[in-house]
């Protein structure tokens, strides 16, 4: 484990280059007890794989200062993931989906056995980045990991699930992205009027269930997910 | 309220910034430089990070559909009914004034405040519109917005001299910056590449990030890449092609190109208001140095602040063959 600087007004705690579970347990973990205690200077808390970033008010205290305080809460345990379930509606392939076929033949297998094995699986939100409500989940099946686009789509629309290596996550908004695209959801993921506004938090559990056009259709009012 | 009756360019409402929601992945954003931001709030009475305008080299066409004061900061002509005023000084509007902002003469981004503020639904605890995510849009010919109540903070006659200005008009600038937390992904050759070389600003440079060229940054055999971490603005990526890239208001909360260092909070908005084709040196400072630079930086603006306010006095004074500012209470 190592602090570093990240910029004046951050520290970085890392906990080596990695992406399974158990690590991001820990760092979830620490995230938690580090704004259980409501420090003055505490700004914010950033979670990602196997690091966080302690975002501090560099007027009301040092950087050795903010060291000093969070080193006695990087032993906290981990304990059991206390996430919500979340199941998430997926019509894929077709006009949806347009890289599913390419992700069955770039393995070897049927567009039917890459959904199995997609929807087969309960997946960790292990946090979120890149957009507002875009979810990092725990990797997907070796069997259905894929290259990324050699030239990003210019415009990925919202809902859309896509594979990436061994990442698979859900865009939440429009935007330019270079991931296969095997699916897309009706739900929406980021509404700003909510609170929280993202469906997805970290730590939850993920499960994929495929879906039909009708039922795509009949789903696709913009709705918010429900907890199951 | 007011009415927007020409937008030449980007505009948004911006404040202080949205806290507080970067583990949901949603960007800090607002002001891109909070210096002159805050001294454009000052100017009319309010606190520093109240929601007001930014635009983008060019300004707006305003009309006043109510009496209030407000003040442009920027170097920038400005014309009030057609009559030239001055930016970086209160005036009181009347209902039907019109307010016309010119090109920025240097700098980048510029800012419009009104006494009590920008009233604005807030979205996620912000005014400030970052819209990729639905939160606020640029603002357009036509939009009207409606202002907050202030009729006892709002003074017109606030003037801040030129001395007190910041100056945004220099060829090439100097940015401060903290290295890592990714060092080991460089070699000791690419971090003083890094250190020693001049970059360019690129066109391709937005809210969200600054993309320069120049000599490229040498990896370690660990590669560009990272597992994907937290990031903050300031924070330099640097990707494949070894340019890198400063991360700035609209960021995203987390990247996975390995940070060879961080802007220092104070240098940042210096970075914002810089061109295209503008020159950057960056200075490694140790975080102790960091902080000392910051909390000037506050002191400069709470005694501007105060010199608004009339309660200090301004001196411009000569020692060592150079120009120092001083400022001191009301006899």
């Amino acid at each position: 484990m190592e602090l570093k600087s990240l910029g004046d007004s951050a520290l970085l705690i890392s906990f080596g280059e990695v992406t399974d579970d158990e690590v991001n347990a820990i760092v979830h973990a620490v995230a938690r007890a580090i704004e259980e205690k409501d420090f003055e200077w505490l700004v914010d808390v950033v979670p990602a794989y196997s690091s966080l970033a302690v975002i501090f008010d560099p007027l009301k205290v040092t950087f050795e200062e903010v060291k000093k305080a969070v080193e006695p809460l990087l032993g906290v345990s981990a304990g059991a993931f206390k996430g919500r379930k979340i199941e998430i509606p997926v019509l894929y392939g077709g006009e949806y989906g347009p890289d599913i076929e390419f992700v069955a033949e770039y393995n070897g297998l049927s567009v039917e056995d890459v959904i199995e094995i997609h929807s087969g699986k309960t997946y960790r939100v292990h946090f979120l980045g890149f957009l507002p409500g875009f979810a990092y989940l725990s990797p997907v099946d070796e069997r259905i990991a894929a290259p990324r686009l050699e030239k990003p789509r210019l415009k990925v629309p919202a809902g859309s699930v896509g594979i990436a290596g061994r990442q698979t996550g859900i865009y939440p908004l429009e935007s330019p992205g270079g991931w296969r695209l095997i699916g897309r959801t009706p739900l929406r993921l980021f509404d700003p009027s909510r609170e929280p506004p993202t469906l997805l938090q970290p730590g939850d559990e993920v499960k994929f269930v495929p879906i039909s056009e009708e039922e795509f259709v009949e789903l696709h009012q913009g709705e918010w997910g429900t907890e199951v | 309220m007011i009415e927007l009756l020409s937008v030449p360019s980007l505009l948004t409402v911006q404040d202080g910034g949205r806290e507080g929601y970067r583990k949901l992945g949603v960007p800090v954003s607002g002001f891109m430089d909070d210096f002159s931001a805050k001294i454009a709030n000052y100017l009319v009475g309010n606190p520093g990070d109240a929601p007001l305008l930014e635009f983008l080299l060019a300004g707006p066409k305003i009309m006043f559909n109510a009496s209030v004061v407000f003040a442009v900061a920027g170097d920038v002509d400005v014309r009030l009914n057609g009559i030239p005023i001055e930016p970086w000084t209160s005036y009181w509007a009347k209902r039907g004034d019109i307010l016309e902002i010119g090109t920025l003469k240097s700098g980048i981004y510029g800012y419009i405040a009104f006494a009590g503020g920008i009233k604005c639904e807030k979205l996620l605890g912000s005014c400030s519109v970052y819209p990729r995510a639905g939160l606020g849009r640029p603002l357009k010919a036509g939009d009207k917005l409606d202002l907050g109540y202030a009729i006892l903070t709002g003074r017109e006659g606030r003037f801040l001299p030129p001395k007190l200005r910041p100056d945004y008009s220099s060829g090439e600038v100097e940015i401060r910056v903290l290295l890592g937390p990714d060092l080991e992904h460089f070699t000791e050759n690419g971090i003083g590449t890094f250190l020693e070389s001049t970059y360019t600003i690129t066109p391709e440079s937005d809210r969200m990030g600054y993309r320069l060229d120049g000599p490229a940054v040498e990896h370690s055999e660990k590669g560009p890449d990272i597992v994907t971490s937290p990031l903050v603005p300031g924070s330099v990526q640097v990707p494949g092609n070894g340019k890198p890239i400063v991360m700035m208001r609209d960021a995203q909360t987390t990247g996975g190109y390995a940070k060879i260092a961080a802007v220092i909070a104070a240098d940042l908005p210096v970075l914002a208001q810089s061109r295209p084709g503008t020159g950057v040196r960056f200075r490694e400072v140790t975080p102790e140095e960091a902080r000392e630079i910051l909390k000037r930086r506050d002191k400069t603006l709470e005694a501007i602040r105060e010199f608004l306010d009339g309660k200090l006095r301004a001196y411009s004074v000569r020692a060592l063959g150079k120009e120092f500012l001083l400022f001191a209470g009301k006899a």
